[in-house]
């Protein structure tokens, strides 16, 4: 039997068993589990859910039930270095936020969700981001980007960026 | 009434470093905190929000200080504090402002709920869009333990908490009090079926309050300025009617879409749509008019232009048709807007985020979504309109077909742009599909395209 | 006692009963719809199929008041007082709303679908669902997915009532089923590399109530209406399931769990359910054979020379020993002996052979799989008793034959499968005279000089008692192949009984002569009779 190298490093399992004593079982680390690996790799890989689950005591399909309901983590491979979610709710669909997506996603030759090829952007429709005071709007990693057009998004975007917490 | 104009709640926006504990003390802060340790009992704090009339700001308007009594006593614990700082309502944005520009406001308001509750650990569910806020608030939370306002005996009082940060993945559902139970515990975010209610078994099965951010930033307030002044604010409750729980305190109101200002403006309840857009807001944009105006969060529906004076308190948009106040997230579509456009928007939004759990909601958000793809491609018929009359008139908690709210907040949206905007949907899809719209057979749905 | 009343009909329930409102209409005949629920599993409450109008009267006034909306049967407990409303329009429409929903996405695909004939949606559709189809149209798509070796899935039929992923977490506690993604997107998957295998894998497609699930054993076998079905119980080990025996033309097709709160609750394990090939298995003795001499041909015997022919051979042969196999029922247990005894007198009788493979295994919703395969060994025991109060054992039968006390030896055994090697065979070599009677060969039909056929358990008519003292009884539910006498009539007939073999009067005789067995005398219930407490009484 091959033995695969392992994906979650100690560090990260160190960071996972540092949050155990806020919850009275190992379940509730499931989610905090999967930022935690998804911070360092971009993505969520199967391997991943697989060490997960062993770690937190759970079979790998009620770790992947739970990812795989947020639509939130990548798993195939990792998204780009620069994840920009643009938001599409009423309010900033009022000014123009579908058109800025699509735009962007025309711009870069991604489809919604996808990552240019060079891995460096990954541009994504997201509901309401909470920043309706400056719509059309963008969340790129921790920057929100506010009262976006195209062209600002496109100079924004093109900047290098601190990787998300 | 009075009306307050100093903001209270936002009393920190603009100040310069407005977010640290040192600021937060020069303001009051944790004075009170530091009074209610020493000389009150929880049952006490409990009596202050109850006479203080505060209603729940996450978009039910429940009672807070009575929602509290609901959880069972002489419980050996744990009992737990959930605070719901998902927020995720299309146009709401307020619990952001203040988590970001005043997190100690909500800290006070948390450790006194705390107390009063004997809630031993409180887990704030934060969404994961706000990245700006969790640095805020734990930075916060690091700075309230080394005052000693969190951890073990604080401040001698006997009474321990720890608060701990819990960070969501961009699923609304979680702001439904029992998926972000279910969310904490690890799994798929679908809420819960009632009873039990999580007062008396929630996370953990343990008894459970969720409260919203800016609901505890209202606890913290009422503590520092008491119960007579949060009831000097708003709209008394009707003395004809025993029911009525009243419109207290200041509330934070989010205006976006077609206005001069956006922006999070505090102001009493009640004021009215109309005061609050040609105010603060400073008119529609562009000179335009309103079309319609969502009252409090997409859930709520939409008001019409002549409907635009109806105050926004607890009772005022239900009057109008409209699901109720909501997030008090005021969002105004201008008379240049297709409501097609808009109602597309809000079934792709509930459709994206519907849950999946119970029948009604799951198809039915998915069924109205493509419904207005096809509508909107002109190939829309007079029938879709009944059709997504019906879906909106049956899909519900309200009346008892789904296990929570979403479904409603789905469904108010198509009852009220269809019987508002009646003759705007049927102009439309007369003009564009001639031949097609008089057809009542079903017709060949269209493939949807990134409606995830 | 408390009082319900379902659509205007007052039933009584038990003061200590807990019923939903799906419990408690059923006992007015009312049959309230549902998907999700299932009393073996967690309430969900999520197909909202079971969406009813309820309300309560109150106990001094009469006056009725009604809850404002629907509500979920499955979820509401009935207390004294509870009103139930099925048939409102508001539930009548509720219900047509709710198959609408599920058949927007569903593939008709009941031409092609196992489930045709015993599918929820199909039967709702009919009872409760409208004519017109009001939803877009779009091209159906019906992807099987493999979940697991014995189960599949046809992904797009789910109806997400999640009753698979909830038995896996609460009843098997493997968890290998999972829901993925959300909305009306989701889907039930298994995570890749870990698939549905475990030792109760089959209930899942028993529980699905529409055709996604499928079972790999039976997949487009036979369509479910042309099947009969008998009440039979697991011949597998000694938890004595409650099946039920499928069946077309004398052609076993399937076995399901039989409801019995006393034993299997609603599940069987896959040993049991999938153990029925053996029943068809071309390989089995099929005809009674005699010869002379171990190793030469067998001479083939007809049933009705068998009868004499068998007992002038024993007889003849001197010392008689007997092994009565723990497969055998209760009745066919006594009819030996008795016919044992008949032949000699003093024929040493023993309890066959007991295998056993494992030790016993719980599942956390309480199921257990027993390490003792056989289904009657309890039977058998009090039934020899009877005869012997030494109730001797195989090993015992061994060392006897062994110690050349016995010159006949009649061993029956219709075990499943392979049950003894050469070494321990070797044994039984060198008698004058010894008696087979077993479903395959084996090195002890090689030393044979009679090998008898045996039956199948779907052949057998009787009763087993199991690991807890429970008796059930159970008729024949496909006759043997070829005109092969089961044991039953051979006994029966080589007792001199005339006519028909019939169970039910040797329980009786059995009951009278037995205390640890006088609860047989009268009907057995379905779910059968524990011994131990009519022994008290």
């Amino acid at each position: 039997m091959i033995a695969h190298k392992k994906i979650l490093t100690d560090e990260m399992v160190a960071k996972i068993e540092a949050l155990a004593p806020r919850y009275p079982n190992r379940r509730a680390l499931t989610l905090p589990a999967l930022h935690i690996v998804n911070a360092e790799l971009r993505h969520v890989p199967l391997d991943a859910v697989v060490e997960i689950a062993a770690l937190l005591g759970l079979a790998p399909a009620e770790v992947q039930d739970t990812l795989t309901f947020y639509q939130f983590f990548h798993q195939e491979k990792p998204h780009g270095k620069v994840r920009a979610f643009v938001c599409r709710s009423v309010s900033c669909a009022l000014r123009g936020g579908d058109h800025l997506l699509e735009h962007l996603c025309r711009k870069h030759g991604v489809e919604p969700y996808g990552t240019t090829s060079d891995g460096e952007l990954t541009i994504e429709p997201a509901e309401c981001l909470g920043a309706c005071d400056f719509a059309p709007c963008i969340l790129a990693n921790d920057d929100l980007l506010k009262n976006m057009t195209p062209e600002a998004a496109e100079a924004e975007l093109k900047k290098p960026r601190a990787r998300a917490t | 009434m009075t009306t307050a104009s100093q903001p209270v709640l936002l009393e920190a926006v603009g100040v310069p470093d407005g977010h640290t504990i040192a600021s937060y003390r020069s303001r009051g802060g944790y004075a009170p905190l530091e009074q209610v340790l020493a000389g009150k009992q929880p049952a006490d704090v409990i009596e202050m929000v109850k006479s203080s009339g505060l209603r729940g700001r996450g978009g039910a308007g429940f009672p807070t200080g009575l929602k509290w009594t609901f959880l069972p006593k002489d419980h050996p614990g744990p009992i737990y504090l959930c605070i719901n700082a998902d927020e995720s309502e299309p146009g709401t944005f307020n619990n952001r402002i203040l988590m970001e520009d005043d997190p100690h406001q909500v800290l006070e308001g948390i450790i006194l709920s705390s107390y009063a509750t004997r809630a031993s650990t409180a887990y704030l569910y934060l969404r994961y869009e706000y990245p700006q806020s969790w640095h805020r608030l734990q930075a916060a939370i690091d700075e309230a333990y080394a005052a000693g306002y969190l951890g073990k005996n604080i401040r001698g009082s006997g009474f321990s908490l720890d608060v701990y940060l819990h960070r969501g993945a961009a699923a609304y559902i979680c702001g439904e009090e029992t998926g972000l139970i279910e969310s904490l515990e690890g799994k798929r975010a679908w809420p819960r079926i009632k009873p039990p209610f999580p007062a008396i078994e929630g996370l953990f099965r343990k008894p459970t309050v969720v409260n919203n951010i800016e609901t505890m930033a209202c606890v913290a307030q009422i503590a520092r300025r008491g119960v007579d002044w949060f009831k000097s604010i708003g709209v008394p409750a009707d003395p004809n009617n025993p029911r009525d729980p009243g419109s207290y305190g200041p509330k934070l109101y989010c205006l976006s879409g077609h206005v001069e200002k956006p922006g999070c403006y505090e102001a009493p309840l009640g004021i009215t749509a109309r005061q609050l857009i040609d105010g603060q807001g400073g008119g529609v944009w562009k000179g335009r008019r309103a079309k319609a105006v969502i009252p409090g969060g997409i859930s709520m529906g939409l008001m019409t232009e002549s409907e635009l004076d109806t105050p926004l308190d607890f009772a005022g948009p239900g009057k109008v048709g409209c699901l109720g106040l909501g997030t008090a997230a005021v969002v105004v579509i201008d008379d240049q807007t297709s409501i097609v456009d808009f109602l597309h928007n809000s079934c792709r939004f509930f459709a994206h985020e519907s849950c999946g759990q119970c029948t009604p909601c799951r198809e039915g958000t998915s069924w109205s979504l493509r419904m207005l793809e096809r509508i909107k491609a002109g190939k829309g018929r007079l029938r879709d309109l009944d059709l997504l009359a019906e879906i909106g008139g049956t899909m519900g908690m309200m009346p008892g077909s789904t296990i929570c709210g979403l479904a409603d907040g789905a469904a108010w949206p198509i009852k009220n742009a269809i019987k508002k905007f009646r003759g705007e949907f049927e102009d439309y899809i007369k003009r564009t599909n001639p031949s097609g719209w008089m057809v009542t057979d079903p017709v060949p749905a269209l493939q949807i395209v990134g409606a995830h | 006692m408390p009082t319900v009343i379902v659509d205007g009909q007052e039933i009584e329930i038990g003061a200590d009963e807990r019923l939903n409102c799906i419990e408690a209409a059923r006992r007015a005949g009312k049959e309230i719809p549902h998907y999700c629920w299932h009393p073996g599993l967690s309430v969900v409450a999520s197909c909202r199929m079971c969406l009813i109008e309820t309300g309560s009267r109150d106990a001094a006034t009469g006056k009725i008041t009604m809850v404002p909306k629907l509500v979920p049967g499955c979820q509401t407990p009935v207390k004294d007082g509870t009103v139930i409303v099925t048939e409102s329009q508001l539930v009548k429409d509720s219900r047509a709303r709710v198959e609408e929903a599920l058949l927007i996405d569903h593939p008709i695909d009941c031409p092609i679908c196992d489930k045709a004939g015993e599918c929820l949606l199909q039967d709702y559709h009919f009872q409760h669902g409208q004519a017109e189809r009001r939803a877009d149209l779009h091209p159906f798509t019906s992807r099987r997915r493999d979940v697991g070796p014995t189960v599949t899935l046809f992904v797009d039929r789910c109806i997400m009532c999640t009753r698979c992923v909830r038995f896996t977490r609460e009843v098997s506690g493997t968890a290998e089923l999972m829901v993925t993604s959300r909305g009306a997107k989701e889907e039930i998957d298994v995570f890749p590399g870990h698939p549905l295998d475990n030792k109760l894998s089959g209930n899942v497609v028993d529980l699905c109530p529409v055709g996604a699930l499928g079972d790999k054993d039976f997949l487009y076998q036979q369509r479910v209406w042309f099947m009969k079905r008998e009440a039979n119980v697991c011949g597998g080990c000694s938890a004595g399931c409650s099946i039920h025996t499928e069946h077309n033309q004398d052609t076993i097709y399937r076995l399901k769990p039989r409801e019995n709160p006393h034993v299997n609750g609603w599940w069987i394990c896959d040993e049991g359910r999938y153990g029925w090939h053996h029943v068809h298995d071309p390989a089995r003795i099929v005809a009674a054979g005699r010869r002379a001499l171990t190793g030469g041909a067998f001479t083939t015997v007809e049933w009705h020379d068998v009868v004499g022919r068998l007992r002038d051979d024993l007889k003849s042969a001197g010392r008689l020993a007997v092994a009565v196999s723990p497969m055998l029922t209760v009745e066919e247990a006594w009819m030996l002996c008795a016919v044992a005894r008949s032949i000699d007198p003093e024929a040493f009788l023993a309890v066959g052979h007991v295998p056993r493979q494992g030790a016993d295994e719980t599942f956390p919703g309480g199921f257990t799989i027993r390490g003792e395969k056989c289904p009657n060994r309890l039977g058998v025991e009090a039934v020899v008793a009877l005869f012997d109060p030494a109730v001797r054992s195989w090993d015992d039968l061994v060392t006897h034959v062994r110690g050349g006390k016995a010159n006949a030896v009649w061993i029956t055994a219709a075990y499943p499968g392979p049950w003894l090697d050469e070494a321990a065979a070797a044994a039984f070599a060198g008698l004058d005279c010894l008696v087979v009677q077993d479903l395959f060969e084996s090195p002890l039909t090689a030393l044979a000089t009679w090998q008898l056929p045996a039956a199948g358990f779907a052949e057998r008519a009787g009763t087993w008692v199991n690991v807890a003292h429970r008796a059930q009884s159970f008729g024949q539910a496909v006759r043997p192949p070829a005109g092969v006498w089961p044991e039953g009539r051979l006994f029966w007939n080589m007792l001199g009984r005339r006519g028909l073999y019939d169970p039910d009067a040797v329980r009786r005789q059995v009951a009278e002569s037995s205390a640890a067995l006088v609860a047989l005398a009268g009907e057995i219930p379905p779910h059968g009779v524990d011994l131990r407490i009519a022994q008290l009484a």
